[in-house]
């Protein structure tokens, strides 16, 4: 369908994508590549910014601020180089691993963004991605805050309620740290995963960060007021 | 009759048993066992030769008149014969009359028995040799004796032992017995073993052992009411005794068994009620010095397994106390409105005591022994972190330092410097936070040297060698450093000198070189210095520049010190000062009046440094100035002009003033554990490569020898080195970490 271009590096890497077609259903990179310039960047083609994500969202039908598909989205479209953006070398290999040349492809893709298919591993792939996107520029931790968000609106259904509701409460009304970092990020899933029931909890042998050392205890003291 | 191989008559078993051997032999061997010969009428050689060979002969005769295996048959049954009719008998009449009567005769028929195997032994040799062996049968020996020990022995040997051990418990009462009587039959027990200890264990000692249980069981109940001290006493008599009597007639073999039951009885089995007594207990007897109480005490207690660990715990316990009283005596003097200073000399003097004390007792009371070096280690370790006040212990043992080692301090001997010296650097040994009391102690000993006020050169070094010894070079290398430049100084010092006076003789002016990292920071203000000033250190620059192009000089003023005259009037004086007061005082020079503000312009000085300084000079013990208005306090607005009325008795006066900054750094110290927890940590994982959490917080724990600190700020280092991409989690065990190269 497409020519490779001879002697720029682009084209080195497209080679790749020469689809062993199956019938019927081959890959139109040139209709993929319209399709990012629709949303690249004014003054840098190779880059989807947040402008471009949020436009493409809307043509898609995706609530950009509130839907955390559009995060499984760019995380299965392989979003790498730098947070809040896609490139269009990224975006070109995501949309020939997910088979999505058009629009409409993207939205029949919609409903399988769901988390609830992705196993364990993926899924903390996943959650590892939606923090080193949600960073500032070369920024490497993030606003408790936004974590806070960020944890509600990816992590809900995937642990037990209380312990997401009662952390994110733990993180935003203690002072000592404004910014959270990515270990502190991951070990949290982690931690929910390996301690389920925090009276099992034992921080003399416990490798977890210290903010978790902080929530256990934090929580000990709720449980004496009552 | 037949005739043997030449010519000699054989000699038929009846006629050679009847007439020779029994009759000559035998019977008459009897009788002199029952008394009824002379003693001393024991058989002849002549008469034994002549025995001897008719048992030979009758033995090698040839068969059918081989009498070998009847004679020794007959051998065995003379033997029981004896016994039982002869010997049981009479043992038999003398039970039931007391022990000694019975043991009396027992040793007198073993004794008999003896002399009974040894001659028939003797005449009946030649079955030893040949027949015995052939047949392997018991030798004539061993067979004398089993005879005697399943006739006699296995029967007598019940009341026998009743007898002994009476015996026994009559010596332990206090009364006298026959000693080798006993030893006599202890000797018969010993042999019915036939070789191995066998019928005396189970037969005697045995019983032995049961006996002497009961006995101090019951001697326990009498004397547990007694004093521990006097209890002991006893118990190390009893000990003694036992001991002799093992000794004196039984066999050595006993010793160990007899003295494990007895300390079982006396000494195990009380031993916490002993230790515990309210008023004569182990913690009573050390708060009473009863050194040799002490001593007997431990020498018993030592005997039994971890004997000894519950009074190290008491000792433990007991010196934590005194050193708890210590430390709330401080407390109460502080609140009762002492004021809360960085100088306790009467607390640290009395942990010193309390210390050399019962390190005293240690070695003269518990012979050294490791369990009460660690109990005395562990209390002080708890006594010595416990800090009261604004100030710590480190600061307090360091001012304490500073006070032996700085002039007009204490005033001692140099053996009572060494000896103190020696005494405080124990005491910090069991600080926990000796980098606390390093940097302390480096900013005292600055301060000491840079003022001059150092008593000696050499008990600086002293002072340094003991640290350095305790905690290693890395621990003392920057005050070593200080001493090193000031020495390097005053090598310099007098060509610096020459220099000075080539160029301008008039000016009297010397350079302190000091290495930076080596002394405490001070700040550097830049303030206005006097022409000659400005000129004296241009000179040194540039002598300086030529000696080593490569080094960055920075002045801190704050430190210098100048010699101001002046004069008032008629009379002159001579003020030593710090360079600060020095340059004020040129300002006020010739009666002119200033104001704070018009000071601080011309000398370019902040606030924060004029106060102080004015401060000094007019509302001091020297008001060299005039303060207008007067009164304690420096305002911006005051102005200041020499004071003429200015007198004094001394010709050379010393004007202090308040340092400028704080000396201690706490800040200081947290970076530098900061740091030191990172490299423990990156060290470490550079070298496993891989580690599980545990490991990694143990071995960081380890390494830190100057201070102890706890496990979160150690994972918070972690967490700082994860970030930085040092170590990584592991990917499959969330509890192991990973260098990264």
């Amino acid at each position: 369908m497409w020519t490779s271009s001879g002697g720029s590096s682009a084209s080195s890497k497209t080679a790749k994508r020469k689809s062993s077609s199956t019938a019927g259903s081959a890959f139109n990179e040139k209709a993929a590549e319209k399709m990012f310039e629709e949303f690249a960047e004014e003054d840098d083609p190779t880059v989807m910014g947040m402008d471009g994500i949020i436009k493409l969202c809307e043509h898609v039908d995706l609530d950009p601020f509130e839907d955390k598909r559009v995060l499984v989205l760019l995380w299965k479209l392989g979003s790498k180089e730098k947070p809040s953006q896609i490139t269009k070398e990224e975006f070109l290999t995501g949309c020939y691993n997910l088979h999505v040349d058009t629009i409409g492809k993207f939205q029949s893709l919609i409903p399988s963004l769901d988390t609830g298919f992705l196993d364990e591993m993926e899924f903390k792939d996943f959650y590892k991605f939606c923090f080193q996107f949600n960073r500032q520029g070369t920024h490497r931790t993030l606003d408790k805050e936004l974590v806070v968000a960020l944890m509600k609106m990816v992590l809900t259904g995937r642990i037990p309620d209380d312990r997401l509701e009662s952390f994110c409460t733990f993180v935003e009304t203690q002072e000592a740290y404004t910014r959270i970092t990515l270990d502190q990020w991951t070990s949290f899933l982690d931690f929910c995963f390996a301690v389920p029931d925090l009276s099992q909890y034992d921080e003399s042998s416990s490798a977890w960060p210290v903010l978790i050392d902080e929530y256990v205890e934090y929580m000990e003291e709720l449980q004496k007021k009552k | 009759m037949a005739t043997n191989v030449g010519n000699q008559r054989i000699i038929p078993l009846e006629e050679g048993w009847n007439d020779e051997i029994k009759a000559k032999a035998i019977d008459k061997l009897e009788a002199l066992l029952n008394g009824e010969m002379k003693s001393g009428s024991m058989f002849g050689p002549k008469e034994y030769v002549q025995i001897y060979t008719t048992c030979y002969d009758m033995c090698t005769q040839r068969s059918p008149y081989n009498w070998s295996r009847e004679l020794y048959q007959r051998h065995g049954e003379t033997i029981e014969k004896y016994l039982t009719t002869t010997v049981l008998p009479a043992l038999r009449d003398k039970t039931g009359q007391g022990g000694t009567i019975l043991l009396t005769e027992l040793r007198h028929r073993w004794l008999n028995h003896q002399i009974m195997n040894k001659w028939l032994k003797k005449f009946f040799t030649y079955l030893d040799r040949y027949y015995v062996k052939h047949h392997s049968l018991p030798t004539l020996s061993q067979a004398g004796l089993r005879c005697f020990r399943t006739k006699v022995y296995d029967e007598m040997k019940g009341e026998t032992t009743n007898a002994i051990l009476g015996l026994i418990n009559d010596e332990r009462e206090g009364k006298i017995i026959d000693k080798s009587l006993i030893k006599s039959v202890v000797e018969l027990f010993e042999s019915m073993g036939m070789g191995s200890l066998d019928a005396y264990n189970s037969d005697l000692e045995e019983a032995l052992l049961n006996s002497t249980r009961e006995y101090y069981a019951k001697k326990r109940e009498d004397w547990i009411n007694d004093s521990t001290p006097d209890y002991l006493i006893k118990a190390e008599e009893a000990l003694a005794k036992e001991s002799k009597r093992v000794d004196d007639y039984l066999n050595s073999a006993s010793e160990t068994k007899i003295l494990k039951v007895v300390e079982e009885e006396i000494l195990e089995r009380v031993e916490m009620v002993l230790l515990e007594k309210e008023s004569s207990g182990c913690r009573a007897l050390l708060q009473n010095d009863k050194s040799e109480d002490l001593q007997r005490m431990f020498r018993l207690f030592s005997r039994l397994e971890n004997g000894l660990n519950p009074m190290a715990a008491i000792f433990q316990n007991f010196i934590s106390s005194m050193g708890d009283d210590i430390v709330n005596r401080r407390q109460a003097r502080l609140e009762g409105g002492e004021k809360d200073k960085n100088d306790d000399p009467k607390f640290v003097k009395s942990l010193i005591s309390l210390h050399e004390k019962y390190l005293g007792v240690v070695k003269q009371d518990f012979t050294g022994h490791s369990l009460f070096q660690k109990a005395l280690k562990d209390a002080f370790v708890e006594i010595v972190n416990k800090n009261v006040g604004q100030f710590t212990n480190a600061e307090l043992m360091s001012t304490f330092c500073d006070r032996i080692l700085k002039s007009g301090g204490e005033k001692l001997s140099e053996s009572e410097v060494e000896e103190s010296l020696d005494r405080i650097v124990q005491l910090f040994s069991y600080l926990t936070d000796k980098d606390m009391f390093a940097e302390i102690y480096r900013n005292q000993l600055a301060k000491r040297l840079l003022t001059q006020r150092s008593t000696s050169d050499d008990s600086e070094k002293l002072m340094i060698a003991k640290l350095k010894m305790q905690c290693g070079t890395q621990f003392t290398s920057k005050m070593e450093g200080m001493l090193s430049d000031l020495a390097v100084g005053s090598e310099q010092r007098s060509e610096f000198e020459n220099r000075m006076r080539s160029v301008d003789s008039k000016l009297d002016f010397s350079v302190q070189v000091l290495t930076t990292g080596f002394w405490p920071t001070y700040k550097s203000p830049e303030v206005a210095l006097t022409p000659e000033m400005s000129k004296c250190m241009d000179i040194f620059k540039d002598w300086h520049e030529q000696k080593h192009q490569k080094r960055k000089l920075t002045w801190v003023l704050s430190q210098g010190n100048a010699s101001v005259r002046g004069v008032f009037g008629k009379k002159s004086y001579d003020f030593q000062v710090s360079t600060l007061q020095a340059i004020a005082l040129d300002a006020m020079n010739n009666g002119v009046t200033m104001t704070f503000q018009e000071l601080a312009t011309k000398l370019n000085a902040e606030e924060s440094i004029l106060k102080p300084l004015m401060h000094s000079l007019s509302c001091g013990k020297y008001k060299v100035l005039i303060k207008t208005p007067p009164g304690n306090k420096i305002n911006p607005t005051d102005t200041f002009t020499a004071n003429p009325k200015f007198t004094s008795n001394m010709r050379k006066l010393r004007i202090p003033m308040a340092t400028l900054e704080s000396s201690l750094n706490t800040k200081r110290v947290e970076e530098d554990r900061t740091i030191a927890i990172e490299a423990a940590i990156v060290r470490i994982m550079k070298a496993r490569k891989t580690l599980q959490h545990q490991q990694l917080l143990s071995e960081v724990l380890n390494q830190l020898a100057f201070f102890n600190p706890n496990p979160r700020d150690i994972k918070k280092r972690i967490e700082g080195l994860i970030d930085r991409e040092y170590l990584e989690r592991s990917a499959d065990n969330a509890q192991v970490y990973n260098y990264l190269a």
